[in-house]
């Protein structure tokens, strides 16, 4: 499955055969394919201005060439398949084999030649998002250059003057492009290594896809009815876990390709703004924060000091973008007695099972679903079933973590005393107060009575 | 005096000779013809049929009949009640009946007559006596007697003819009242998907989780299924019925079972091969036709010979008159023909042959275009029943599983589940429909080439368009 060819270690060999031509392969740098969705923690720098490298969840970065002094980059745009999660493949279109295509790091004053081949079946560009640049180098079909024909090879070359977080992108027929997975990554270190240094350093673009249960290729045209919500093409269970040792400074950066606003909470620790897309933020202008709201089209980096040890969920707030595909027209069934329908519906249907009465947890329910989905949520956590997919993960910070180690701890075994308990005892008398509110904004009287039957849980008598 | 036909080549003697021969020898059969007619419709419909004449006939048929309903009905063994039982049937073989009487009849020698008068005038007694045989009658015995057995044997074809149609009916009538049994029990089905879909929408609206709307509309479809159900139910107990005419059965017999699914398709449909001309051998209408030309053909020689002969009687007479000596002679009476030379009466048997000719002709080009039009009927409701059966239900099933799938995703919801179920069971109302329509095509298909050619089969337009759109 991991076509990565050893990738950082023997970067010549590299050359994707079919990718670059016997005449163009004596001057384009090598165009490196990966395939795998695991996430690949680069190397120190081999050449060139040293920095820290980030890690991209589920994702890689890009090697380069120097050639006097330029740095050379080859990217591929061509159709991909991407794994969703486990049990789930997506036909996207993406760069060097993967969607979103590689990170790109380049320190502040690199000049930069980015070689970018056309494999897709129409044309294509590459704009830099929110990089100071020519103008005819921002990659604007149409606007500020042609499109990049299928087949075709075109070269942008600038210097990366601001240091930051940015994005590329098509801007070329980027309602399909990006709809897609036409995305990926892009850091400008700053000169100095030690500016606003941290000790791990994440990065993942925002993607929403709406592929039907049993279909492979996104549908392009949705607008805003997405089923899969994704950071850098993958959903939970699939979303790779984040470490740090305790007392780390930790830096996620991430920017919003989808077509709604998410907001990105972290739980456990309070962090900071340090970064939009419009450069570092001024320290005195931060204010503490547990969720940061990324609007469309923007990036936010935020810090914070690990200190908490144990397993942190981190995720998107809209709970609708915490699940993977499911439906959008479903009926509410809490409450509904199901019984006697059920024996029916058996009858013609005997395969059916009467789900929802009482919500919308299956519990540890297992059923077979339709080829190439993931189930609505999925994960299994220390404690059960974590009813969670889409945009979730989790920020494991542990005491003994290594520094630079990025392996998967494992759970967190909470200390004694630290865990939810049961309570056995009898319930203690509820506090309520008789004089507080009143009538202080009376309305207008209702026309009729509403009558409410509030369920109380009866155990499972729907199932 | 009847008209005498006459053959001009027998001579007297011959005649005379035959006369003696044939006058004792036509006698009446044991079953009125009906062996006869089962000789004609064994090979055609694979059965023969049996007249009942006494109560041990009425016995054993009515024994048959009951083995044959215990078991429930196949294509064949109704097909066998039938022609036991249908009074119909048995009607034409009692006419069968009276045909044979008429041919034998026919052999007899008319009794002699005898004639006396006496008249009185003043002292003057005449009386006269005669014995008057009917001579031509007598030299006419072998001429009629062809005719006779001619006319009898139009009527084993006609008789055979019946029983063909009967069965080719009686098939018809089994396809459509197993298909109707069969489309009753799936509208059940529907019925029972929509009531749980009601059911679930009033207790939706009853937590509060669904508007009076989307009750209301869940329950219309239960509603209007149950409305559907009632006409299938209708349907199913009119074939039935329609089924019980034809086995000519009442009583206790109505309650006679039938299997719960047609017989599957045949591997492979008949080639068209031979069948027209296969039509043209079988077909007893052409029979009947080619019969009939022969005949009158026989006639308009006999008229064309005979045409001024209108009657000729013969007879030996005597006459006394008082104080005369008794004369004794004979008497001949012949019409002259001064004023008939019998030229219109030729041109009439010309003309009835010409048109019995002509008949014959359009009988065979039409049971030619039947069997045509009756192949394609065959070969088109083979093919869509095909379709149905490997294209498009299994379509449905696979959808049904994937919807399934969907609803355990919680990707659907259980009314789209219904909504498909219903779906999915008027589907498989059409394969059973397209069935149906292949077996009674197949039916039309034998009666073409057998009978007397039968209602062509319309290719039916399946129940499943005319059904109501899900609501979902």
């Amino acid at each position: 499955m991991v076509s990565r060819r050893d990738l950082f270690t023997g970067a010549a060999a590299l050359v994707g055969a079919g990718v670059v031509s016997r005449v163009g392969a004596a001057s384009l740098p090598e165009a490196v394919i990966m395939q795998s969705a695991a996430t690949q923690v680069p190397p120190p720098p081999p050449n060139g201005r040293p920095y820290n490298p980030v890690v991209t969840l589920n994702g890689w970065s890009l090697p380069w060439r120097m050639n006097n002094g330029v740095k050379e980059f080859h990217l591929v745009a061509e159709p991909v398949v991407r794994e969703f999660a486990p049990g789930m493949k997506a036909n996207l279109w993406g760069y060097n084999g993967a969607s979103p295509g590689p990170t790109i790091e380049v320190v502040e004053g690199d000049r930069v030649r980015i070689f970018v081949t056309n494999r897709l079946p129409e044309h294509t560009s590459i704009h830099w998002h929110g990089q100071p640049l020519p103008n005819g180098m921002d990659g604007v079909t149409g606007l500020t250059q042609k499109g990049i024909q299928p087949g075709k090879t075109m070269v942008y070359e600038f210097e990366a003057k601001r240091p930051g977080t940015f994005m590329y992108h098509p801007h070329a027929d980027e309602m399909v492009q990006m709809a897609m997975g036409m995305m990926g990554f892009w850091v400008t270190h700053p000169k100095n290594p030690n500016f606003m240094k941290v000790d791990r350093d994440y990065v993942f673009l925002l993607g929403s896809y709406d592929i039907e249960p049993g279909s492979f290729v996104p549908k392009t045209s949705t607008m805003l009815d997405f089923n899969l919500f994704t950071f850098n093409s993958r959903v939970f269970p699939g979303i790779d876990t984040m470490v740090a040792r305790q007392g780390e400074r930790v830096r996620i950066r991430f920017g919003n390709l989808t077509m709604t606003n998410h907001p990105i909470h972290l739980h456990g620790h309070e962090f900071e703004v340090t970064g939009t897309d419009g450069g570092w933020t001024r320290p005195e202008s931060r204010w503490p924060e547990v969720t940061v709201d990324v609007g469309v089209g923007q990036m936010r980096a935020i810090e914070f000091v690990a200190n908490n040890p144990g397993d942190w969920a981190f995720h998107c707030h809209k709970s609708h973008h915490t699940m993977n595909a499911m439906g959008h027209d479903v009926p509410t069934m809490i409450g509904v007695s199901q019984r006697d329908a059920a024996k029916k519906i058996s009858s013609i249907i005997p395969d059916y099972m009467a789900m929802g009465s009482t919500g919308g947890s299956m519990g540890e329910m297992e059923m077979p679903l339709p080829e190439n989905t993931l189930p609505m949520m999925g994960g299994q956590g220390p404690f059960g079933g974590v009813e969670m997919g889409g945009m979730f993960t989790v920020m494991k910070v542990r005491k003994d973590q290594k520094r630079g180690d990025y392996s998967d701890p494992g759970w967190y075994k909470h200390p004694a005393g630290t865990l939810a308990y049961e309570w056995n005892g009898a319930p203690p008398e509820a506090v309520r107060s008789t004089s507080a509110g009143g009538q202080s904004m009376p309305g207008p009287k209702p026309a009729q009575n509403v009558e409410f039957n509030v369920r109380k849980p009866s155990g499972h008598s729907g199932h | 005096m009847k008209p005498i036909v006459f053959t001009p080549l027998l001579k007297t003697s011959s005649l005379l000779l035959a006369v003696s021969v044939l006058a004792g020898c036509s006698t009446l059969s044991n079953d009125g013809g009906a062996s006869d007619v089962s000789k004609l419709t064994q090979p055609r419909i694979g059965f023969g049929v049996t007249g009942e004449r006494t109560d041990s006939d009425a016995q054993a048929s009515s024994a048959q009949v009951s083995k044959l309903l215990a078991a429930p009905l196949t294509p064949d063994s109704a097909v066998q009640i039938a022609l036991l039982n249908n009074r119909g049937l048995q009607a034409s073989l009692a006419e069968l009946g009276v045909s044979e009487a008429d041919f034998v009849q026919a052999g007899r020698m008319r009794n002699p007559g005898f004639s006396f008068s006496r008249m009185r005038g003043g002292d003057e007694v005449e009386i006269e006596r005669s014995v008057m045989f009917d001579l031509i009658g007598l030299l006419t015995i072998p001429l009629r007697s062809t005719i006779e057995q001619g006319r009898f044997e139009q009527a084993k074809i006609t008789a055979a003819s019946e029983a063909v149609r009967l069965a080719g009916e009686t098939r018809r009538a089994y396809f459509s009242a197993v298909a109707a049994a069969q489309t009753e029990k799936f509208m059940s089905q529907v019925v029972t998907s929509a009531e749980a879909g009601a059911q679930l929408a009033q207790e939706q609206a009853k937590v509060g989780n669904w508007s009076k709307l989307d009750r209301a509309r869940e329950q219309a479809f239960y509603a209007e299924a149950t409305t559907q159900y009632a006409r299938a139910r209708h349907a199913a107990t009119a074939t039935r019925e329609q089924l019980a005419r034809l086995l000519g059965l009442w009583g206790s017999n109505v309650n006679y079972k039938i299997p719960d699914r047609l017989p599957d398709l045949p591997q492979k449909p008949n080639e068209p091969g031979a069948l027209e001309a296969l039509a043209m051998e079988q077909r007893l209408d052409i029979q009947i036709a080619k019969r009939d030309v022969d005949a009158t053909a026989r006639s308009l020689g006999l008229t064309n010979a005979t045409g001024f002969i209108n009657v000729l009687d013969a007879g030996y007479a005597n006459k006394s008159t008082t104080g005369a000596p008794r004369e004794n002679g004979y008497e001949i009476s012949l019409e002259l023909p001064i004023f008939d030379w019998g030229g219109a009466r030729r041109a009439r048997a010309k003309a009835t042959y010409m048109l019995s000719v002509n008949r014959t002709a359009d009988a065979a080009v039409r049971a030619r275009s039947e069997v045509r039009e009756a192949y394609s009927a065959y070969r088109t409701t083979y093919d869509v029943a095909k379709h149905y059966r490997d294209q498009v239900v299994p379509l449905r099933k696979q959808i049904s599983e994937e919807v399934l799938l969907r609803y355990n995703g919680m990707l659907a919801s259980v009314f789209e589940l219904l909504a498909d179920s219903r779906d999915q069971i008027t589907s498989v109302n059409g394969a059973i429909e397209a069935q149906r329509d292949f077996w009674i095509a197949e039916t039309e298909l034998q009666a073409a080439i057998n009978g007397s050619g039968g209602a062509v089969s319309q290719p039916t337009v399946a129940a499943s368009s005319s059904a109501p759109a899900a609501e979902h």
